[in-house]
């Protein structure tokens, strides 16, 4: 396979991925705060600045009133913002045409379709009462496309390719999305009239991941901070914690690395490494202190990213 | 003729049409399609028209328009009725344009070896070496298998006499084919109760044949070659064709940076290392496949490759220059090109055409503007195109002016009455008469060669407009090449 091409399948993947994170962190966000159990939580001003936390950097300014429909536009829709949905769509297709002569029609056609519905779509009416249907259209699109990379695409290094992307991406969005939500839980803390640990925005968080019913089958208790960090970080059999995207990426990498003794440093060493840290790890060793933990994993994840691009997809 | 959906059907007895005769009688061939036609109702054509442009624009089998301030992707129009060639037609068009493309092969090996037919004073020398497409860097160069024209687009129209007559031969980098293969799956699809009423040949065997094309001209020495397509990358207009055959060929679709220059010899970059390439199927013009030999500042090309070329490492295809043989003018002599290198006449008529580098017919045409086709010699797309009879006077002497600045780059050909063949129009939700061609595909390859049974016919959508390119906001049509009854 071409390096390029495989530069392009990997992005494909990461930018599908990463739309659907964003577009159901809106939708869930939004929704669940309509009857959040308190006044904090509740507030417009709470969820957009949330909104913005997870895409972009946090508004600094406190005394800054957001208006909503500029945020949701903004996220959605507004093509001169790189984080905006539309754009991740946009990368998404224009780097599936650049190997559209490796990936099925099929694949191609949902990821195009998608992409003119998304472009398409009344700005207007997003932002007015749209963002249910415009979530759920990008979320279910989504789960559909991943469903045409997985019937009919050869299981090759194609494959692996775009799952090393996803996967990539997926630990990064999860891990985002708990930071996001972290910062919510410690903002809105007192108005819980107790502790962090059980605050309403863990379950809100399990719902952004969509891991909330199988938490409530793995674990009956409502879920508190430990149970759920430890469900959305370290779980094994979790489909979107940071541990099985780990354990996914490190599958993959070994497809591409076939027979190949593993340099110090390289990338599938550098994966290797991270997932065998991570299988050891207890919430005990990072609750303490949150934000250095998830720094240090992001860190991690793009180092590897870099070192992919280095050693896979380097073209010059 | 009582059908609703052709109540607007207006017939201009000036013109050939090949769905009714002068006694607006439906053609033989086309009663059955007619007739089943009948069972849709005028709501039927609409939602199938609706629904076949949706599954262009989803499949993204679009190209891409350039305005100032965006860029916008369009499906090439597609229409509903088919058009239909019986087997005895169609078994002269297949004869005559394989012997086109093989003369012209045999002319581009002599104008680049021995000049023989310069020499015997057939073909004037100034007619090449005045051409923009002729490359001296390809004088005495062997390609792989001896072929120069791998890959060629011929354009007929059918007569008011009801003969067809070659337009143009395209032998640079022809395109249209997908589009033609596109087109038949939505017309199965659509009409699929229609199309198994007939016999028709396929024509998804195209990519299978274009490879084993390829796999004929490989370099010396080597038994598997590693065939790829070259395309300018996704901003080009026909990048849809390029992907669409290296995905059909189950080739690598490659761009200029995909690939480097290593000894003489062509290797791509892939995630496991250096793979060398053989043959090359390039979608790139001559002036930018390689910047160290002609456009120096091309980004498209690949630094290097004529070396390699030259030196038999890889095959193009099709091969450097051939543009000086597709040359406008250069097709006014493609009779004796055909009688001096075959022996035999040409099975398909050529347009009259008048050489305006030829001051008698130059004179001639200046004074007849208005009723010839004017065509620059070394233009493709249907660009610099100017029809008379639809100019103003101010236009006219406009064209002239521009003729007689640079003769030598202009021919005029009569105005020939493109055939009229059922056409959807969304505007009056009806069929109505249009002007179509046809683009045929020949392949020609060291001891294989291969017509596809099919075609592309274009089709000006604007009434009574008769340049059916794309460029110039022409459709097509699904082509049935019927099998021997």
């Amino acid at each position: 396979m071409l390096a390029r091409v495989a530069n392009n399948l990997f992005w494909m993947g990461r930018y599908i991925e990463r739309s659907e994170h964003i577009a159901r962190y809106l939708n869930i966000n939004y929704f669940s705060s309509l009857d959040a159990p308190n006044q904090m939580s509740q507030s417009r001003q709470f969820v957009l600045r949330s909104m913005i936390f997870m895409v972009d950097d946090p508004v600094s300014d406190p005394d800054k009133i957001l208006a909503e429909e500029e945020v949701l536009f903004d996220i959605g829709l507004n093509p001169t913002k790189n984080y905006a949905i539309i754009n991740c769509l946009k990368y998404a297709r224009e780097n599936a045409n650049s190997a559209r002569d490796l990936i099925s029609f099929e694949l191609y056609e949902s990821i195009n379709k998608l992409y003119h519905s998304i472009s398409n779509y009344c700005p207007e009416k997003f932002v007015k009462n749209g963002l249910y249907d415009f979530s759920l259209l990008v979320t279910k699109s989504t789960a559909a496309i991943r469903g045409k990379i997985r019937g009919t695409l050869l299981h090759d290094e194609v494959y692996a390719i775009i799952m090393l992307g996803i996967n990539i991406e997926r630990a990064h969005q999860v891990i985002r999305t708990i930071n996001a939500k972290y910062h919510d839980a410690l903002i809105a803390k007192g108005s819980y009239g107790d502790l962090i640990k059980n605050s309403y925005e863990w379950t809100t968080l399990l719902k952004c991941a969509d891991a909330y019913d199988m938490m409530r089958r793995f674990d009956k208790r409502t879920p508190t901070s430990i149970s759920t960090l430890e469900f959305l970080i370290l779980n094994n059999n979790c489909p979107r914690s940071v541990m099985n995207s780990l354990n996914q990426i490190d599958k993959y990498i070994k497809v591409l690395s076939e027979n190949v003794i593993l340099e110090k440093n390289s990338a599938a060493f550098l994966i290797g490494k991270i997932r065998a840290e991570f299988e050891f790890k207890t919430i005990d060793d990072f609750e303490e202190d949150l934000n250095d933990f998830f720094e240090k994993t992001l860190n991690k994840l793009m180092e590897i990213g870099l070192k992919m691009e280095i050693e896979y997809f380097n073209v010059n | 003729m009582n059908l609703p959906i052709f109540s607007s059907y207006d017939f201009d007895s000036r013109f050939y049409d090949e769905i009714f005769d002068k006694d607006k009688k439906v053609r033989e061939i086309y009663t059955t399609l007619f007739s089943l036609f009948s069972e849709h109702s005028v709501q039927d054509f609409v939602k199938l028209n609706d629904q076949a442009k949706a599954s262009f624009f989803n499949q993204g089998i679009t190209f891409q328009v350039y305005n100032e301030n965006e860029t916008k992707e369009k499906i090439f129009p597609f229409d509903l009725f088919p058009r239909i060639i019986d087997a005895e037609e169609w078994l002269v068009i297949e004869k005559g344009v394989l012997q086109r493309s093989k003369a012209l092969n045999l002319f581009l090996w002599d104008i680049y070896h021995d000049k023989k037919i310069i020499k015997q004073g057939i073909v004037p020398l100034e007619m090449i070496s005045s051409s923009t497409n002729y490359l001296h860097q390809m004088m005495h160069l062997d390609p792989p298998g001896g072929i120069y024209n791998h890959i060629s687009g011929t354009d007929l129209i059918k007569h008011s006499d009801g003969n067809y007559y070659v337009l143009e031969d395209n032998i640079r980098c022809p395109s249209g084919v997908s589009y033609v293969i596109c087109n038949r799956t939505a017309l199965k699809r659509a009409l699929h109760g229609v199309f198994n009423h007939y016999k028709s040949y396929t024509v998804t065997d195209y990519a299978q044949n274009l490879l084993e094309i390829l796999e004929t001209v490989k370099p010396k020495g080597v038994d598997n070659p590693n065939c790829v397509v070259i395309t300018p990358g996704i901003f080009n207009s026909a990048y849809y064709e390029h992907s669409f055959l290296a995905k059909e060929m189950g080739v690598q679709l490659v761009e200029g940076r995909d690939l480097f220059v290593e000894n003489d010899f062509v290797y791509m970059k892939t995630i496991n290392g250096p793979v060398k390439v053989d043959v090359i199927y390039r979608r790139i013009d001559d002036l930018y496949i390689d910047p160290l030999e002609f456009s120096p500042s091309s980004a498209l090309g690949v630094p290097g490759l004529f070396a390699a070329y030259k030196k038999g490492n890889v095959c193009l295809v099709n091969a450097p220059g051939t543009g000086v043989a597709d040359d406008k003018a250069i097709y006014t002599y493609m009779p004796q090109i055909i009688k001096y290198y075959l022996d035999e006449e040409p099975i398909l008529n050529n347009v009259h055409t008048y050489h305006c580098s030829r001051q008698k017919e130059l004179d001639y045409v200046l004074n007849n503007i208005a009723s010839l086709v004017i065509k620059p010699v070394d233009e493709s797309g249907g660009y610099g195109i100017s029809i008379g009879n639809k100019l103003s006077k101010e236009e006219i002497s406009e064209v002239k002016k521009t003729v007689q600045a640079n003769p030598r780059k202009y021919i005029a050909q009569p105005i020939m009455s493109l055939s009229t063949h059922a056409t959807y129009i969304e505007g009056t939700e009806s069929f109505e008469p249009r002007h179509v061609d046809l683009r045929t595909f020949t392949l020609l390859g060291a001891k294989k060669d291969f017509v596809l049974k099919g075609g592309l016919t274009r089709v000006a959508l604007k009434k009574g407009n008769l340049v059916v390119n794309s460029s110039q906001g022409g459709g097509s049509k699904d082509t049935w090449v019927l099998m021997k009854q």
